[in-house]
């Protein structure tokens, strides 16, 4: 591999592994989240109305990250703009 | 998943270094990324439980609860620079 080939891999695994992070960070957060919501009293099955939550819960909890990645970022943005300074 | 070859140490040193700096550059840039979603996961968690009620029902979130969150998130970061302010002055 040339440099060039050897920047791309590198680039590549960083971005895969970072993309892995996350997500592993937001199902583990989904499933606290929606277990505590749907399921308040665990039966001997998950029954379909709580597997029926838990979709629903899923999507809005999703919705909720991309809402409040959203206007963090703005916010930082602001922040940056006014005074040069990052929370 | 995408299967990204190995580099061995021997192939690390063939980088030039303008690549070297543009590496650097990609790694401070994705470090930020990731503190901010970090800190995304932390605000995401704080905020549904504070504006999405148990009784919310649906696939999509309704345009109050949007509006909560994106308040939530304000107030948060306001009250961590408040804190932040006060620390200092009590330093002064």
């Amino acid at each position: 591999m040339d440099s060039e080939a050897v920047k791309k891999a590198i680039i590549k695994q960083v971005q895969l592994e970072s993309n892995m992070n996350n997500a592993k960070q937001l199902i583990e957060k989904i499933n606290e989240n929606c277990f505590q919501r749907c399921v308040p009293k665990p039966g001997s099955t998950l029954s379909s109305s709580e597997s029926t939550c838990a979709t629903s819960c899923m999507e809005k909890y999703m919705a909720a990250w991309n809402l409040v990645n959203a206007s963090y970022v703005k916010r930082i943005q602001q922040e940056v703009h006014n005074n040069g300074f990052a929370t | 998943m995408d299967s990204v070859p190995n580099i061995s140490p021997n192939e690390l040193e063939r980088l030039t270094d303008q690549d070297k700096a543009e590496l650097r550059q990609f790694i401070g840039n994705e470090t930020q990324r990731a503190k901010i979603q970090t800190q995304t996961h932390s605000m995401t968690e704080i905020c549904w439980t504070k504006c999405i009620p148990a009784s919310s029902k649906g696939n999509k979130l309704d345009s109050s609860e949007q509006s909560c969150l994106a308040n939530c998130v304000d107030r948060f970061l306001d009250l961590n620079l408040a804190t932040l302010k006060h620390l200092s002055s009590l330093r002064n």
